[in-house]
């Protein structure tokens, strides 16, 4: 099996339409599975026109505290480092939403006064369709750590990934946790830049973040031709990255997307050939 | 001071265009600050032409890493049972701390039973302090590579901001894309959410689920429908949208290369292309901004 991340720093340069895209084409010859790791607006499913199920909660573990045994010292909130523990009339309130489940608080009590309860922050879902399998992560709307959520990704990939030539990751826009998990255990990452100057820094950014997490990175330069594809090229030439291929601009394309169609272009086989 | 935060859910459908055109605008109307919330990859001082030599930037640090003493650790792994996040590596009979993973909440130090744990400060950002052409501040921040904590490093986006803000009567916050940690930072404490979607599946599934959100913390919001025209049949699935939420569509914009076009020259778009104008009056009255 071979992981392959499809991320790319800036919202909207075509991630999913790439690891979709990619995906499919990869599909007509080998096992394919395609893992939606952006959990705070997964799309894969909307593009491929996959209908899911689900298959596991996320769940994480939140404080609750024992009022018998609480004799409101206060230390439980002095310690936590997320301010989710807020004393209110010599008591402990708990923000469960930003409550990390770290447990110092636990640590810090005398009275052995903290418990634990368990809350969903997302889900897990499957389908199949157009040749390929899906898995897409889903955050619950008001949770704030979609990680958890591409960690728990991460555990079902590893479960299934035997069953599999290529694993395709298309990760969440940006370059924080929830990114860096999804990069995690890809040998290869795909980063899909735009060029703009927008596009051109933010790709600076994900390649410095691929080099930090020493992942092999390389470039799909999308829209090519619609602003100026040196801006690109020179953060490429910058960071040693290559650019395995170049989709032009144009407005059929992203009819096509806005449509909710995968895209088909020969720089989509091009890049499918070098996976390979 | 009022504010507003421009957010869409779905990375690059048009956010900081509009959030920094929308800027220069009400800075002609009244004194204003901008807050750049996108730290993983912010982008709204480009988007506004900020002169970068022009501008003040210092480290911050927002939260602390877990720091083991090799001289007082005895290997009793209890650093490691108790980390939640799995950020304890031991290598042989060595434990060492990923600074990747660790999160900084400080449970090992209570649970190492040598206190050989020390919780330091660690720099995680670069903030920004730039002024535009029109004068007016913008603050931004970046996200050290590998670093976790976003939401707290909008928090102090936002404080910075309103250290600046001096009589400003509005703030004009562009958000991170997603729905997550960094999001909610953002748009806690707003009076106004404009959120920006185009007409597409995705970026309505996610403009779903980033007002889900913005309902969460009550904030009033209207929509811009940017690029309408490229699938009219889906505007009008938005507009249906906005109807069943009792929101405004505050404009529709059509597709236009200038937008881009005025990204290369670094420009807002209003100011590359005067026409673009009408739009973002027509948000800025029927938000009453």
């Amino acid at each position: 099996m071979k992981r392959i991340a499809v991320t790319g720093g800036k919202g909207g340069t075509g991630k999913s339409t790439i690891a979709t895209a990619l995906a499919v084409e990869l599909g007509k010859r080998h096992r394919v599975l395609l893992a939606d790791a952006d959990a705070d607006c997964p799309n894969d499913h909307l593009i491929l026109g996959i209908e899911r199920k689900e298959i596991a909660v996320v769940k994480q573990r939140v404080v609750k505290i024992n009022d018998s045994k609480c004799t409101g010292c206060g230390k439980c909130a002095s310690v936590c480092a997320y301010n989710a523990i807020a004393m209110v009339s010599g008591k402990p309130l708990v923000l469960e939403k930003m409550c990390s489940g770290c447990g110092a608080c636990a640590l810090a009590c005398p009275e052995n006064a903290v418990e634990w309860k368990e809350k969903e922050v997302g889900r897990i879902f499957e389908g199949k369709g157009k040749g390929i399998s899906l898995l897409s992560g889903e955050l619950k709307i008001g949770e704030p750590v979609s990680e958890l959520v591409v960690k728990k990704l991460n555990e079902l990939i590893k479960e299934k990934e035997k069953e599999f030539d290529y694993v395709i990751v298309d990760t969440a826009a940006g370059t924080h946790c929830d990114v860096i998990s999804a990069l995690e255990g890809s040998g290869f990452a795909i980063a899909v830049a735009e060029p703009t100057p927008l596009g051109a820094h933010d790709l600076g950014l994900i390649l410095e973040l691929l080099h930090v997490l020493e992942v092999k990175g390389s470039v799909f330069l999308n829209r090519s031709g619609i602003g100026k594809d040196e801006l690109v090229e020179k953060i490429c030439s910058d960071k040693k990255t290559k650019i395995i291929a170049r989709m032009p601009y144009s407005k059929k394309i992203m009819e096509s997307y806005s449509a909710g169609k995968p895209v088909e272009h020969e720089s989509i086989e091009k890049t499918a050939g070098l996976v390979e | 001071m009022k504010k507003v935060c421009v957010l869409s859910g779905k990375g690059g459908v048009g956010k900081s265009s509009i959030a920094a055109s929308l800027a220069v605008l009400l800075s002609e109307r009244k004194k204003i600050v901008c807050a750049d919330c996108d730290v993983d990859a912010s982008n709204l001082s480009l988007a506004l032409g900020v002169d970068e030599n022009r501008t003040e930037k210092r480290k911050i640090a927002t939260g602390k890493k877990a720091f083991i003493d090799k001289k007082k650790c005895v290997s009793c792994g209890t650093c490691k049972k108790t980390c939640y996040f799995g950020a304890i590596n031991e290598k042989g009979s060595e434990f060492s701390v990923s600074q990747l993973k660790c999160e900084g909440c400080g449970a090992c130090a209570l649970a190492c039973p040598q206190g050989a744990i020390e919780m330091r400060e660690c720099e995680n950002a670069e903030l920004s302090v730039g002024k535009t052409r029109q004068g007016f501040i913008v603050v931004s921040a970046q996200l050290k590579m590998g670093e976790s904590g976003s939401g707290k490093v909008v928090a102090e986006v936002k404080r910075e901001t309103e250290k600046h803000a001096g009589e400003s009567e509005l703030m004009v916050i562009d958000s991170a894309a997603g729905i997550g940690c960094p999001v909610i930072a953002s748009v806690t404490g707003s009076d106004f959410v404009v959120a920006v979607t185009e007409p597409s599946p995705s970026a309505l599934s996610d403009l779903e689920r980033v007002l889900g959100v913005v309902e969460h913390f009550g904030i009033p919001f209207g929509i811009v429908i940017n690029k309408h025209d490229l699938n009219p049949a889906f505007t009008q699935k938005i507009e249906e949208f906005a109807g069943e939420k009792n929101a405004k569509v505050l404009a529709k914009i059509p597709y236009d290369r200038s937008f881009v076009d005025a990204l290369v020259e670094l420009k807002p778009v209003i100011e590359f292309k005067p026409e673009t104008r009408v739009f973002f009056e027509e948000i800025a009255e029927k938000a009453g901004l």
